[in-house]
């Protein structure tokens, strides 16, 4: 992307100090108190660390309809309800895990505050998870369940891979009124891996973007994936243009559980193959292939 | 009692009362700290005790996270309180503000570029320098098309700013809309106004601005004062009309501009504080304006308190927490000067 003067000007006025992948704070020895402050953070650290070296997940780790580790979050790690930097300075950690959004002044007060930050990035991708993963368990000395994960979601792709060869691919439409999903996005990634054509993609859209109900209409898509318990089932019968649609006329309407749309971790494999079993019955059963179970 | 000795009580109450609120503010918290310790840590700074009274944990918190954050609540408060005074004066409305200067969509647009370029995410100080960039960009392009066609009058400039102010927003809603959802919320709490994860570059940044610009603001109450007597008036004592007008608006964005980057929006500080202390110090500037600095920063530094010790889920936003006191507040001085007039 090409910068203006002016903001090439503005930028170079900023610190210089773009964030690096674990930055800030002590960096000697492993991680022994660490704290995540995103859902996919929490989901991957509940897999990979000793229960004693997670002090700290976001309050969504517990809700079942958000998390694919509720009820497994050690009972000991402090819930944050929010990125409050007090609380977070008074658990002492030796690394923080942050989102791809967390921006970068909150990032040099963490710095500041002498704590050393990991974000995790690349997630728009089946390829980014598993980078990041990797990467995630290498920074806290856990390689070994970090490859275990990996492979775990390397043996439900590659499952649904092989069953879904040569299937014919239903164009889905991810519909969050008014948002969709287009290339380089987790969702996007996750329809394609399912056996389908992300009508967002066809658009030419890029990321979790608005769409127009004509748009929409208009693209005609076979299948339109919603999120389940989000009101936007309501939403679309209600839509003058969108409840016109063939899938929604002919009710090929999937609604996917919430905690495994955001899912961001190893689970986007199990999100991948709950959406092809919907979309492929014949093909994919519901129930996850032997090496896909923990 | 006597008009001095009344100004002399409440400059005492307001210099006294900004000490505790800053204390105050520095002691309470997600992780509370004894205001002796407090103290006590900022004597072992000096040199005068034992180091650390509060423990790592506590004197982290209160050096990195807390001491800006207060000091920036204290400038943002100030900083709109004294341009809000200054504009009532210029605009012989007592009901005036930073808001009429058309700066804060500059800003909000300059953030929400920041923010749709991912700048915000990778580079530190992007947002409030994007926004400070907008704001200040508003004020320049008010000015331009203001003169185009000669001096302009007061109304003029306020109208200019108003055109200038309704692009900035559209193009805000514009970017709004294409930007990735998840990168809307960081635009939506800075447009909310707060100050959570402001450090002290953030508080370097309103600094230098606001205390020059307070300082000149300051040295032209008397200029001040004699505009707020009428423009003819004004003319008919040798004053440059004109001129002290423009100098004075362009300060008060240049306050209000880089304020507003660092903050987001904190509505009516610039109203309530020069408002409610016309009738206890007069309108004299040279009172008014002190006097607005202390008490707006005390409003703020004390709305912040209130912003991140309310919410357990979510921190309230500043601008709101001024809102919902500023609003009513709006509502009873409009009809007090509505029963006056």
């Amino acid at each position: 992307m090409r910068l203006t003067p002016l903001a090439t000007a503005l930028l170079a006025l900023a610190s210089s100090a773009s964030t690096a992948s674990a930055a800030g704070g002590d960096a000697g020895g492993p991680p022994r108190r660490v704290v995540s402050l995103n859902l996919t953070a929490d989901e991957l650290l509940v897999e990979m660390l000793p229960p004693e070296r997670l002090v700290g997940v976001t309050r969504w780790a517990d809700d079942p309809e958000m998390s694919n580790v509720a009820g497994r979050v050690p009972a000991a790690a402090e819930r944050l309800p929010r990125a409050d930097l007090e609380r977070l300075i008074a658990l002492r950690p030796d690394l923080v895990v942050v989102s791809e959004y967390t921006d970068a002044d909150f990032l040099r007060l963490l710095e500041k505050s002498g704590l050393r930050h990991h974000r995790l990035s690349g997630l728009a991708s089946l390829a980014g998870i598993r980078a990041a993963i990797t990467d995630l368990g290498q920074l806290v000395a856990c390689p070994g369940a970090a490859a275990r994960l990996v492979a775990r979601m390397d043996a439900i792709l590659g499952e649904l891979a092989r069953r879904l060869d040569g299937a014919r691919r239903p164009r889905v439409l991810y519909w969050s009124d008014p948002h969709t999903a287009g290339a380089d996005s987790a969702l996007g990634s996750l329809i394609e891996a399912a056996g389908a054509v992300n009508v967002g993609r066809e658009l030419g859209l890029r990321g979790i973007v608005p769409i127009s109900g004509e748009r929409a209409f208009v693209a005609d898509p076979d299948v339109v994936l919603l999120t389940l318990g989000s009101g936007a089932a309501g939403s679309l019968r209600r839509h003058p243009l969108l409840s016109r649609t063939r899938a929604a006329r002919e009710g090929r309407v999937v609604e996917m559980p919430n905690r495994l749309l955001v899912a961001l971790s190893d689970r986007a494999a199990d999100a991948c193959w709950w959406l092809a079993a919907r979309l492929h019955p014949s093909l994919v059963p519901q129930a996850l292939p032997a090496g896909g179970n923990r | 009692m006597s008009e001095p000795a009344r100004r002399r009580l409440v400059f005492a109450v307001l210099a006294a009362a900004l000490p505790l609120a800053l204390l105050s503010a520095l002691s309470l918290g997600s992780v509370p700290l004894s205001p002796l310790g407090v103290i006590g840590s900022a004597a072992a700074r000096a040199g005068l005790g034992a180091p650390a009274p509060l423990g790592d944990v506590g004197e982290v918190i209160l050096w990195s996270v807390r001491l800006p954050r207060v000091l920036i609540a204290a400038l943002v408060g100030g900083g709109l309180a004294v341009v809000g005074a200054s504009l009532q004066s210029l605009f012989r409305n007592p009901l005036a503000d930073a808001g009429l200067l058309g700066v804060g969509p500059g800003a909000a647009l300059g953030a929400v570029i920041a923010v749709n370029l991912g700048w915000a995410q990778e580079r530190f100080l992007a947002l409030p320098l994007s926004a400070c960039a907008g704001a200040l960009l508003a004020l320049l392009l008010i000015y331009a098309l203001a003169h185009a066609g000669g001096r302009p009058s007061l109304s003029g400039l306020l109208l200019t700013g108003l055109a200038v102010s309704a692009v900035a927003a559209a193009g805000t809603s514009v970017l709004l809309v294409a930007t990735e959802e998840f990168r809307v919320r960081t635009v939506l709490f800075w447009l909310a106004g707060g100050l959570e994860g402001r450090g002290f570059e953030h508080a370097a940044l309103a600094a230098a601005f606001v205390l020059p610009g307070v300082a000149a603001l300051f040295l032209l109450s008397r200029p001040l004062d004699v505009l707020s007597l009428g423009e003819e008036e004004a003319a008919a004592l040798s004053l440059p009309v004109h001129a002290v007008r423009i100098v004075v608006f362009g300060l008060c964005a240049l306050v209000a501009g880089p304020v507003t980057a660092v903050a987001g929006s904190i509505p009516f500080v610039g109203l309530i504080a020069p408002h409610a202390l016309r009738g206890l110090v007069g309108p004299l500037g040279r009172h008014l304006l002190p006097a607005s600095f202390l008490a707006g920063a005390i409003l703020v530094v004390v709305a912040d308190l209130a912003a991140r010790s309310f919410g357990q889920y979510v921190e309230l936003p500043l601008g709101s927490v001024t809102a919902f006191v500023g609003a009513p507040y709006f509502v009873l001085a409009l009809r007090g000067q509505e029963g006056r007039e």
